[in-house]
C-alpha cells in the first residue's frame, strides 16, 4: 500500500545512498525482485496473474504490511503502483496498525457492500496514505475472477502536492475481499500503466479455479 | 503562535531541549495579564529595522511564497475573503498588513508566522460555532505578532544562552524557505515546531490569550466564547485519547507551558473583566454559517473519514449543542459505521434513518440510508431510499451500482 510505501521508502532511499559507496549494485540487496512475464502467484498465493512485461515486486520487509497485500510498481511507488488484496479475511485490516492510533484504517466485513469498500478504501488513503482530499469518480459493478464484482475509480491529492489516481477491481468471495488496485500518478503515469493493469486483471485466476 | 503550542511544544522539547529548559525558569505561577495593559507593540505597515530581525523576515518572505503556492490552500474566494476580512478587522493597528491562508487539513490548528501571515487550518473552521471563536483565535495569533512575541523570545533565548537550536532553527527555516518542501502539511507542522523553538513561554501565550481577548471584546464579540473554544480543543483531545485507552500526554509538556486548566480558568476571568454590562455582544453565528455552510459537508467529511471516533463524536455532539440537522445526525452516522464494532452498524443505520428526516439531510444520507435497509432485508423501503438518492444526485459516481440495487 502506498501508506506504508511512503515512510518505507525514505528509510530504503537512505539506505541506497548509504549502500552506493559501497556498491550496492553488486551486493545484489535491494527492496525490489524482478517479477517476470509468466504466471506468478501474489499475496498469500490464492490469487495468481500474468503482467504484460516486467514490474518490480516489493519485498514483504516492511512492518507495515500483511501477507494478504503484494505490492508492484514500475517506475517506484511515488509515481505508480499496482496492490493485490488476496483474500482478506473478515475483520482484518488492509494494513498492519496500532491498536490504540488514534485514527484507524475501518476493517474489512464479509458483508459489506461495494460502497462500503470504496469507504474503506478512502479512509486508508486519508488515514494512511496522507490524502487531503479524495474524490470518488465512479463505482460501477463489474465482473471478476469469474463472479460479481466491483470497479472503483477515485483520485487523491496527497500531501506532498501531487495528485494521483486510482482503479481498483474487486470481489467478495466466501467471505474473503480479493482486489487489484491501480494507484499512479493523475499526469502521464495513470494512463501509461492502465494497460498493463487491465491485462492484469483479466489475466486474474484463482488458486485451484 | 500556534494554538497548538501545547502539543507543539513537546516536540521541541525533543528538537531543543535547551530552549524548553530555559523556559522552565518562567514556567511557575505566572500571575494572569489583564486585557486592559496589553498594547500593541507594532503599528500600521510595520518593517523591522533591525540586522537580526531583518533576516528572519528575509526567511519569512521565502516560506510564504512556498505555502502562497501550495495546492493544499483552500482558494474559495467567498471564505478566503472572509478570512481576510475577519483578520483586517481584529488585527489591531496591523490588521491590514496580516495575510492570511487556508490550508486544506483537518486538524484543529492556526499559526502565526513572525513576518505578520497566518496559516489556518479547515479543521478549525470546522470546529468553530461562530464568528466570535473564530475571531479569537486570529485574535490570538495576531496578539503573538502585535506583541512582537517572535523576535522578544528570539533575542531571550539568544541573551540566555548561546543555543545551537537557534541556529538550527533559522537553518531549518532557511532550508524550508529555500525549497526544501513545505507543501506537505506534516512539515508544514514541523514548521510550526520550529517556530516554537521561538519559546513562548507561558507569559507570552498569556499576554496573546490577553490581547486576543482585548481585540475580540473591543470588536463587539462576547469575550466568553474565547475561553469555550480552548475548551473544545482540550475536549476533544481528552476524548480522542480515552477513547483509545491512553491518557491526554502530561508531564513536561504541561509542564514548561501554561496547563490548559489554568489557562482557561484566566481566560474566563478575563472574559468577566471585560464584558460591560448591558452592552450588547453578538457572537455572529449566522454570518459565520452562511459563509463557511456550503463547505461544511466536506469539513466534517475531511474529518469523519479520518476513522478517529472519540474526536470526531465530541466534535459533532458540540455542534449539535446549536440543535441537531441533517447532515449531523448522518456523520453521526459515519463515525459508527467506520468505527465498525459490534453493535455500530444499528447505530449508524439509526442516525441514517434520523437523517433523512430532516430537510438538510445530504444527499448521502439517503444512499447509506438504503444500504443499512437492505442489508436488513428491508428491500422496498431500500429502493425508495435509493430513488431519493439518485433524484438528488443523478451524477452520483456510484449511480450505476445503484441503479443496480434499485433493479
Amino acid at each position: 500500500m502506498k501508506s506504508v510505501l511512503k515512510p518505507v521508502l525514505v528509510a530504503s532511499a537512505l539506505a541506497l545512498s548509504a549502500c552506493t559507496g559501497l556498491g550496492a549494485g553488486e551486493s545484489g540487496f535491494s527492496d525490489y525482485s524482478a517479477v517476470s512475464v509468466k504466471r506468478v502467484s501474489v499475496g498469500d498465493d490464492s490469487m495468481s496473474v500474468i503482467p504484460p512485461r516486467p514490474w518490480n515486486r516489493q519485498r514483504h520487509v516492511t512492518f507495515g504490511d500483511i501477507r494478504e497485500v503484494d505490492t508492484w510498481t514500475l517506475n517506484g511507488p511515488y509515481l505508480d503502483e499496482i496492490d493485490f488484496v488476496s483474500g482478506l479475511k473478515d475483520n482484518r485490516a488492509l494494513i498492519r496498525q496500532r491498536w490504540n492510533a488514534n485514527q484507524q484504517v475501518p476493517r474489512f466485513r464479509s458483508n459489506m457492500t461495494p460502497p462500503e469498500i470504496a469507504a474503506m478504501l478512502e479512509s486508508l488513503f486519508r488515514v494512511r496514505g496522507g490524502a487531503v482530499d479524495f474524490r470518488t469518480l465512479s463505482l460501477t459493478p463489474r465482473p471478476f475472477l469469474g463472479t460479481n464484482g466491483f470497479q472503483i475509480e477515485y483520485e487523491h491529492l496527497d500531501n506532498d502536492e501531487l495528485w494521483r489516481k486510482g482503479r481498483v477491481v474487486g470481489a467478495v468471495i466466501n467471505g474473503r475481499l480479493y482486489m487489484i488496485m491501480l494507484d499512479a500518478a493523475k499526469l502521464h503515469y495513470y494512463a501509461d500503466v492502465l494497460p498493463d493493469f487491465e491485462s492484469i486483471v483479466a489475466s486474474a485466476r484463482l488458486r485451484g479455479a | 503562535m500556534c494554538i497548538k503550542c501545547m502539543e507543539l511544544s513537546r516536540r521541541s522539547l525533543l528538537v531543543g531541549g535547551g530552549v524548553a529548559a530555559a523556559a522552565l525558569h518562567a514556567g511557575v505561577a505566572e500571575a494572569r495579564i489583564r486585557p486592559q495593559d496589553m498594547v500593541p507593540l507594532v503599528g500600521p505597515g510595520y518593517r523591522p529595522t533591525e540586522k537580526d530581525e531583518l533576516g528572519m523576515w528575509q526567511q519569512m518572505e521565502r516560506a510564504e511564497e512556498e505555502i502562497a503556492g501550495s495546492n493544499l490552500l483552500i482558494q474559495d474566494p467567498q471564505v478566503t475573503g472572509y478570512l481576510k476580512d475577519l483578520i483586517g478587522t481584529i488585527g489591531g493597528p496591523a490588521a491590514k498588513d496580516f495575510r492570511i491562508y487556508l490550508a486544506r487539513i483537518p486538524d484543529f490548528n492556526a499559526m502565526m508566522f513572525p513576518s505578520g501571515f497566518a496559516v489556518v487550518f479547515s479543521g478549525l473552521l470546522l470546529r468553530m460555532r461562530n464568528e466570535a471563536q473564530l475571531a479569537g483565535v486570529i485574535a490570538h495569533e495576531s496578539g503573538h505578532f502585535l506583541r512582537r512575541h517572535m523576535v522578544r523570545s528570539w533575542r531571550d533565548q539568544k541573551r540566555k544562552s548561546d543555543i545551537f537550536a537557534v541556529g538550527s532553527m533559522l537553518a531549518g527555516i532557511g532550508g524550508a524557505g529555500a525549497g526544501v518542501y513545505l507543501g506537505d502539511y506534516v512539515q508544514l507542522a514541523q514548521l510550526g515546531t520550529i517556530l516554537s523553538l521561538f519559546a513562548y513561554s507561558r507569559e507570552m501565550e498569556a499576554e496573546a490569550d490577553a490581547m486576543g481577548m482585548k481585540l475580540i471584546a473591543e470588536n463587539g464579540y462576547p469575550p466568553m466564547e474565547m475561553p469555550r473554544v480552548w475548551e473544545q480543543l482540550i475536549g476533544e483531545e481528552k476524548l480522542s485519547a480515552r477513547y483509545r485507552r491512553k491518557s491526554r500526554r502530561r508531564g513536561s509538556l504541561f509542564d514548561t507551558h501554561p496547563s490548559p486548566d489554568s489557562r482557561m480558568a484566566d481566560l474566563r476571568i478575563s472574559a468577566q473583566e471585560v464584558t460591560v454590562p448591558g452592552k450588547v455582544y453578538d457572537d455572529r453565528r449566522a454570518r459565520y454559517l452562511a459563509t463557511i455552510g456550503p463547505m461544511r459537508q466536506m469539513l466534517l467529511d475531511d474529518q469523519i473519514k479520518l476513522n478517529d471516533p472519540g474526536a470526531s463524536l465530541y466534535l459533532v455532539q458540540t455542534l449539535a449543542q446549536d440543535g441537531w440537522n441533517g447532515l449531523l445526525r448522518f456523520y453521526e452516522g459515519e463515525i459508527w459505521r467506520l468505527r465498525n464494532r459490534p453493535g455500530d452498524e444499528p447505530r449508524a443505520a439509526q442516525s441514517y434513518a434520523a437523517a433523512v428526516v430532516y430537510p438538510d439531510a445530504p444527499a448521502d444520507a439517503f444512499r447509506w440510508h438504503g444500504i443499512e435497509l437492505l442489508k436488513n432485508g428491508r428491500t422496498a423501503e431500500a429502493k425508495a431510499a435509493f430513488a431519493r438518492y439518485l433524484a438528488m444526485k443523478p451524477e452520483a459516481p456510484d449511480a450505476a451500482w445503484v441503479r443496480q440495487m434499485v433493479g
